[in-house]
């Protein structure tokens, strides 16, 4: 199976991320894997242990290197890493076309069977990529999955939905994106880190051919402090709340 | 940008058990508002059964293309978002709208890429239909600012805009849609075989009122007077990433970074420490009411409403006294 993971890194989980005349500023933050990718690299390892003779692939659109995150997926098992170099890589649309284009340059006559996303980025938080990869490279989209199965012909997968959960079946190929609950990854140590270090990584540059579909027009660092009123006893709370109008006495 | 040409907005109506959802139904609303009294005009697309009365909900002008057939209802995207694509063509449409449910996320994201659109989703602010958007990034810390440089724009819109309210005398146009053309030959590369129904009878994302435990609920079986308060509250049940991988309810009750951004009128955080991770998912919640032992929780700095106490005792106050304010009503 031919199996492709598009990755990217996010401020780490828990930074609070500043905001300098108007421009973001992440100077100081440290840069991890975005969580959902983790997933998704997972999986495929998951799958290239299921069948021999697969090889998984990771690409990241990035504007500047990403040597260590890239370690991070060779390390997970991953076997070979690509580095797409772009010029401001903040909007969806740019970074699914730099990925469509290196994905067709690579494999010229058909696609790769499957393509793995994370279900979103923790930066922009958008969740367009995946949808606009697969629509870019005209090939089904599954959307977020919970669970994944596969066979040589096809996967069955697991997606939720507002009423609860879809078993679909779907023919490769696929672009389909990580869910939280698909898996728990591995906790790589110091054997696959170091063998990742003999794993091939390509550095391309990605000429902008793709002008942005969004212009960012400004940055405002948002104030999550609210002034909270305690009350002494759960009597003083539904009061409080019953009096304010967030609970009605009507029900609902 | 083509400036100038007046817009024409397609709504996608997501038909759940033959009716209407009640998310689609807001987008269609609101965008009939804006468009009430300006140059634009707003249409609709819904694909699947529909029950007898099923568009008797919408007011408005404009035109709504239903299309109807089996094969919808195996959940085929392609097919669906083949015929919006002939649509918005054929109609010139310059803005095409989905609710922020599983579906709509799917479609929305697919067609901006066929498309090349300007990708518009969660922007609050000025009604959700110009053509700028301002949302969250990064956890909720920030707010962007960005404008459409496309001539299609695409927009995902959830409870993080208020509900619009809108009437009118008018009824729209209901026009069958013929999907003949785009069934070929009832093949399919991706097949829904099987639904199961959720324990929940209404998302989180959805609700109103969400009733959320963290890992100071202490166990599962103490869900119950959480889902009990909710009830009473006509509101769904949440909960952190602490209390989900304790196994206590499953990942599609979380709530946060790796859940999901949630934006009810109220939420009631009992036993969540109010991690940033936890708190991303709740910045567009209007009413954030924090139970919590420890005085010093971060909780409390995002609660607009607070008590520090045992939610043991707490919640079953609560229910208590609000079940004898009700039962008085
Ligand atoms: C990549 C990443 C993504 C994450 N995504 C999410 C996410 O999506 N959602 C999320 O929620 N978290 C997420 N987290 C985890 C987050 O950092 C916190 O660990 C988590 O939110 C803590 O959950 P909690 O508040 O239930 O538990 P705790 O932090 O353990 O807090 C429990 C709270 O309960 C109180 N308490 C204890 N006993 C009682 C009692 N009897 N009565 C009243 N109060 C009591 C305590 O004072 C404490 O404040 C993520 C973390 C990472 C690294």
């Amino acid at each position: 199976m031919r199996i492709v993971v598009c990755i990217c890194q996010v401020p780490d989980t828990a930074a609070s991320i500043a905001v300098a005349d108007g421009e973001l500023d992440l100077a100081r933050v440290s840069w991890v894997m975005n969580p959902y990718d983790e997933y998704a690299v997972e999986e495929a390892v998951r799958l290239k242990e299921q069948f021999t003779g697969s090889e998984v692939v990771v690409m990241t659109v990035t504007e500047g290197p990403a040597r260590e995150l890239l370690q991070k997926a060779l390390a997970m098992g991953a076997d070979r890493a690509v580095e797409l170099l772009a010029p401001s890589v903040q909007d969806s649309f740019r970074i699914a076309s730099a990925l469509a284009v290196s994905l067709r340059e690579r494999y010229p006559q058909t696609p790769p069977d499957l393509v793995l996303c994370g279900k979103e980025s923790l930066d922009y938080q958008n969740g367009a990529v995946p949808g606009m990869l697969a629509a870019l490279l005209d090939i089904a989209f599954a959307g977020p999955v919970t669970s994944l199965a596969a066979t040589g012909e096809m996967l069955e997968l697991q997606r939720e939905n507002e009423n609860g959960t879809e078993l679909l079946h779907v023919r490769y190929p696929v672009v389909i994106s990580a869910e939280k609950g698909l898996n728990i990854p591995r906790k790589t140590g110091i054997r696959q880190v170091m063998e990742a270090r003999k794993k091939p990584i390509e550095t391309i540059s990605v000429p902008d051919i793709q002008a942005s579909l969004l212009l960012p027009l400004g940055f405002e660092a948002v104030s999550v402090k609210k002034s909270c009123r305690f009350a002494k006893s759960a009597g003083e709370l539904a009061g409080m709340l019953l009096q304010d109008g967030h609970i009605s006495a009507g029900g609902g | 940008m083509m400036t100038g040409m007046a817009e024409h907005y397609l709504v996608f109506l997501e038909l759940r058990n033959g009716a209407i959802a009640k998310s689609s139904l807001d987008v269609w609303n609101r965008f009939q508002k804006f468009s009430s009294g300006r140059d634009s005009r707003v249409s609709a697309f819904a694909a699947g059964h529909a029950a007898e009365g099923a568009f008797d909900c919408l007011q408005g002008n404009g035109t709504v293309y239903h299309t109807d057939g089996t094969h919808f209802r195996t959940g085929c995207d392609s097919v669906v978002c083949a015929m919006i694509e002939t649509l918005s063509g054929a109609e010139r449409v310059t803005g095409i709208a989905f609710a922020s449910t599983a579906m709509g996320r799917r479609l929305a994201a697919f067609l901006a890429g066929r498309l090349r659109a300007a990708f518009f989703s969660g922007c609050g602010g000025s009604g959700g239909v110009e053509k700028v958007c301002s949302r969250f990034i990064h956890s909720g810390t920030v707010i962007a600012s960005y404008a459409a440089a496309a001539d299609m724009t695409i927009f995902l819109q959830g409870r993080e805009l208020p509900q619009p309210e809108f009437s009118s005398a008018e009824k729209p146009a209901i026009e069958a849609f013929d999907a003949t053309p785009y069934v070929v030959g009832g093949i399919h590369s991706l097949l829904v075989h099987a639904v199961s129904q959720s324990c929940q009878k209404r998302d989180v994302a959805e609700a109103s009122v969400v009733v959320a435990g963290g890992r100071g609920m202490g166990t599962r079986e103490a869900f119950g007077m959480l889902e009990e308060l909710a009830a009473l509250l006509d509101g769904s049940v949440g909960a952190s990433r602490a209390a989900v991988d304790e196994g206590w309810r499953p990942h599609s009750y979380q709530i946060g970074q790796t859940g999901k951004r949630i934006a009810p009128d109220l939420y009631i955080a009992c036993g969540i420490s109010g991690a940033l991770q936890h708190l991303a998912g709740i910045r567009s919640a209007r009413t954030v009411v924090a139970v919590n032992s420890d005085p010093d929780a971060p909780i409390f700095g995002a609660a607009d409403y607070g008590i520090v106490g045992e939610v043991r005792e707490v919640i079953p106050d609560l229910i208590g006294i609000l079940r004898d304010v009700m039962a008085k009503k």
